[in-house]
C-alpha cells in the first residue's frame, strides 16, 4: 500500500534528474526574485529607521526568510499536472488501476518538488552568508521544531490548493489564465513579499480569513520573534484546520469532477 | 458463464454548439445551444471465457465508448454491464486487478525514464509478488523480444518498440480480460505482425478475454473468430467472421490471367461482373454458388485462359460496404 505511492515519489525524482538543467533554470529566477525584493528595501530604509516596528535589518530578515520559507514550499505549479492529466485524458488510464488517484497526486507532487528543494537549501545557505552581516540569527530548538512542521503543513496546504485548482479544469478548458492570477494573488496575501501588517486594516483580515497569512507570515514572524511561541502553536493549529478544510474541498470536487468526467469523457 | 455481459447498453453524450465567428463566441458566454450525441445506443452482448472479439466500425461509431464503459472509465446513461460478476464503473480494486486496457493512441508507460520502471511501478499498484512479476516478465520480454530496451528511456523507444512495452506493463497482473483499443495504429507492417502474433500467442496460452478494436482488417482477420460491428452507436452484426463475408458478400471473386494477345471485356462480360479490367489480367464477380460452373465455363470456352483462381473477397472490402451503405443511412 504505502509502496504503491513511495514508487512514484521514487519515479518522479529520477524523471525529475532528467530535467537537471530545467531545475537549474528556475533555480535563477529565485535569486532573481530575492535580488529585487532587498533592492528596495535597502533604499526604502536609507532615510528611515523603523517601519511598523520593523529594523532595517528585520526587514531584509523579514524578506530573506519569507523568500526562502515559500520556495521550500512551493508546489512549483503543480495544478497544471492536475489539469493536465484531466485535460489529456491520462487521468482515464490512471482511473482504471487500483490505486487512489489523489494519493497518486500527492505523492507525484512530493517526488516532483525534491531536487529543486535541494537546491533551495543550497541556495539558502549561500544567501544566508551573503547576507550575513544583516541576518538576524537567534533562534531556540523549539522554535526550530515548530518551523519545521508549521513548513510542512504549508507545503501541505499549498499542495491542496494546487489540486483544488487543477480540478477547475473538469469544468473548463480556459484556466491558465484563472491559475496565474490565483497564484500571484496567494502570494501577495501570504506575505512572501513584505509583512502583510503594512497592508491596511481591511486587506490584513482578508489575509488572516484566508489561510495565507498562516502559510509564510506567521512562521517569519515566529523566526524573528515577533510572535510568542504559543502564538506559532496557535498558526500551526490553524494550517492544520486549514488542511481539514481543503481535504474535505478536494474530496468534494473530485466527486463532482469526477461525475462529470465519467459523463462527459473529456 | 460469460466473462463479460452487457445489456442495453447507452451512452449519450452532452456537448454544446458553437458558430462559427467572433459574434457567435461572446453570445456563447451568456447562452449555449446544448446538443446531445448518442454514442452508444442499446447494445447487447455476451463474450465468454478465452475468447478474442474483434469490434469494427468506423471512427465515432461507438468503439472506444463501449471500451471506456467496460473499462469503468465512463458511467453509462443507461443499460447494465457486468465483467467477470463486477460492474465495472463502480471501479472496485478486485476487478481492476483483474483487467488491463491498452489505448494505442495513448501512452501509459512514464515517458521520461526506462519502461522496467513504469513494469516495478505496476508490479506494487497491482501488487503482483516478487516472484510472479520476475516470472511474467521474462516470459513477455522473451515473447516480445524486448530484453535490450527495458533500460531505455521511453520517449527514446521507436512506435513499435513502445507499443509492445505498453503490452507488457499491461499484463504484468496477468489480467483475466484484456481490452486493446487501436494497438496496432501507426505501426509498420513487420511491427504490426509482431504485435500481432504475440497477441494470438498469449490469448491461446493464457486463455485471456481479449477485446480488440482496429482499423486494420489484417488484425481482424488474423486474430478474431468472431467480430461485432458497430454503426452509428448499434451492433449491425455479431458473428463468425466468416458468415459476415458470405452475408455481405454474397458473392466469390474469379482472377483470371490470360495468355497472348489477351481478351477483350466485351468477351468476359457474359460471365459475370467485371470488377477489374486488363486485357491479360481479369477480376470477375460472381455470385458465391455459381463460381465453380462460371470457372468451368469460361476454362472450356475458346478464351486463352493462363490462370484462373477462386478467392473470397476481402475483409476490408466487406466491411467498408457495410460502413459506407450505413454512412449512407444517415
Amino acid at each position: 500500500m504505502i509502496r504503491k505511492y513511495s514508487m512514484i515519489i521514487n519515479n518522479e525524482i529520477q524523471r525529475q534528474f532528467t530535467y537537471r538543467l530545467n531545475i537549474a533554470a528556475y533555480a535563477f529566477g529565485n535569486i532573481a526574485e530575492l535580488v529585487a525584493l532587498t533592492v528596495v528595501w535597502t533604499i526604502v530604509y536609507r532615510n528611515i529607521d523603523t517601519i511598523q516596528g520593523y529594523s532595517s535589518n528585520e526587514m531584509i530578515t523579514y524578506v530573506v526568510f519569507a523568500w526562502f520559507f515559500s520556495f521550500l514550499t512551493t508546489t512549483y505549479s503543480f495544478e497544471q499536472n492536475v489539469a493536465r492529466d484531466i485535460h489529456q485524458g491520462t487521468l482515464s488510464s490512471l482511473l482504471i488501476k487500483p490505486q487512489s488517484y489523489i494519493r497518486y497526486v500527492m505523492a507525484v507532487a512530493v517526488g516532483r518538488i525534491s531536487i529543486a528543494f535541494g537546491i533551495v537549501i543550497i541556495q539558502g545557505i549561500l544567501v544566508f552568508l551573503f547576507f550575513s552581516d544583516v541576518l538576524i540569527f537567534s533562534v531556540d530548538l523549539p522554535t526550530i521544531f515548530l518551523l519545521f512542521f508549521m513548513l510542512v503543513a504549508t507545503f501541505a496546504i499549498n499542495l491542496f490548493l494546487s489540486i483544488i485548482i487543477g480540478f477547475i479544469a473538469f469544468w473548463t478548458n480556459e484556466v491558465f489564465g484563472l491559475y496565474y492570477s490565483l497564484k500571484v494573488f496567494a502570494k501577495f496575501m501570504s506575505g512572501t513579499f513584505f509583512p502583510i501588517i503594512l497592508l491596511p486594516v481591511f486587506f490584513v483580515k482578508v489575509c488572516f480569513f484566508f489561510p495565507f497569512a498562516y502559510t509564510i507570515y506567521i512562521p517569519v514572524q515566529l523566526y524573528l520573534g515577533k510572535i510568542s511561541f504559543a502564538e506559532g502553536l496557535r498558526g500551526f493549529a490553524i494550517e492544520v484546520l486549514w488542511l481539514g478544510i481543503l481535504y474535505v474541498i478536494i474530496r468534494v470536487l473530485w466527486k463532482l469532477g469526477l461525475k462529470k468526467y465519467e459523463g462527459v469523457g473529456i | 458463464m460469460p466473462v463479460i455481459k452487457v445489456s442495453n447498453l447507452s451512452k449519450t453524450y452532452e456537448y454544446h454548439k458553437k458558430q462559427p465567428g467572433l459574434w457567435s463566441s461572446v453570445r456563447g458566454l451568456f447562452h449555449r445551444e446544448k446538443l446531445f450525441k448518442k454514442a452508444v445506443r442499446e447494445i447487447n452482448f455476451e463474450i465468454g471465457e478465452g475468447e478474442l472479439v474483434g469490434f469494427l466500425g468506423p471512427n465515432g461509431a461507438g468503439k472506444t465508448t463501449t471500451l471506456k464503459m467496460l473499462s469503468g472509465i465512463l458511467f453509462p446513461t443507461s443499460g447494465e454491464t457486468k465483467v467477470l460478476g463486477y460492474i465495472p464503473w463502480k471501479r472496485e480494486p478486485q476487478y481492476q486487478k483483474q483487467f488491463a486496457l491498452v489505448m494505442g493512441q495513448k501512452n501509459q508507460l512514464w515517458w521520461d525514464l526506462p519502461a522496467m520502471e513504469s513494469f516495478i511501478l505496476n508490479k506494487e499498484i497491482y501488487e503482483v509478488s516478487d516472484k510472479d512479476f520476475k516470472k511474467n516478465l521474462d516470459e513477455l520480454a522473451e515473447l516480445l523480444d524486448i530484453k535490450d530496451i527495458l533500460d531505455v528511456q521511453v520517449r527514446k523507444l521507436s512506435l513499435g518498440q513502445r507499443m509492445k512495452c505498453e503490452l507488457v506493463a499491461a499484463l504484468l497482473h496477468k489480467p483475466k480480460v484484456l481490452f486493446l483499443d487501436e494497438p496496432t495504429i501507426g505501426l509498420d507492417v513487420v511491427a504490426q505482425k509482431n504485435i500481432r502474433d504475440f497477441i494470438k500467442r498469449y490469448n491461446q496460452k493464457n486463455k485471456t478475454t481479449i477485446i480488440l478494436t482496429s482499423h486494420y482488417m489484417e488484425d481482424v482477420k488474423e486474430l478474431c473468430r468472431r467480430v461485432i460491428i458497430i454503426e452509428e452507436g448499434k451492433i449491425g452484426y455479431d458473428g463468425d467472421l466468416a458468415s459476415l463475408i458470405e452475408k455481405y458478400a454474397p458473392y466469390k471473386v474469379l482472377k483470371i490471367t490470360f495468355e497472348g494477345e489477351g481478351v477483350k471485356k466485351s468477351d468476359i462480360e457474359k460471365f459475370g461482373e467485371v470488377h477489374k479490367f486488363l486485357p491479360h489480367s481479369i477480376t470477375l464477380r460472381v455470385p458465391r454458388e455459381k463460381a465453380k460452373n462460371v470457372a468451368r465455363d469460361i476454362l472450356s470456352s475458346d478464351l486463352p485462359v493462363d490462370d484462373i483462381l477462386i478467392d473470397e473477397v476481402e475483409i476490408s472490402d466487406v466491411v467498408r460496404k457495410i460502413f459506407s451503405s450505413s454512412n449512407n443511412k444517415f
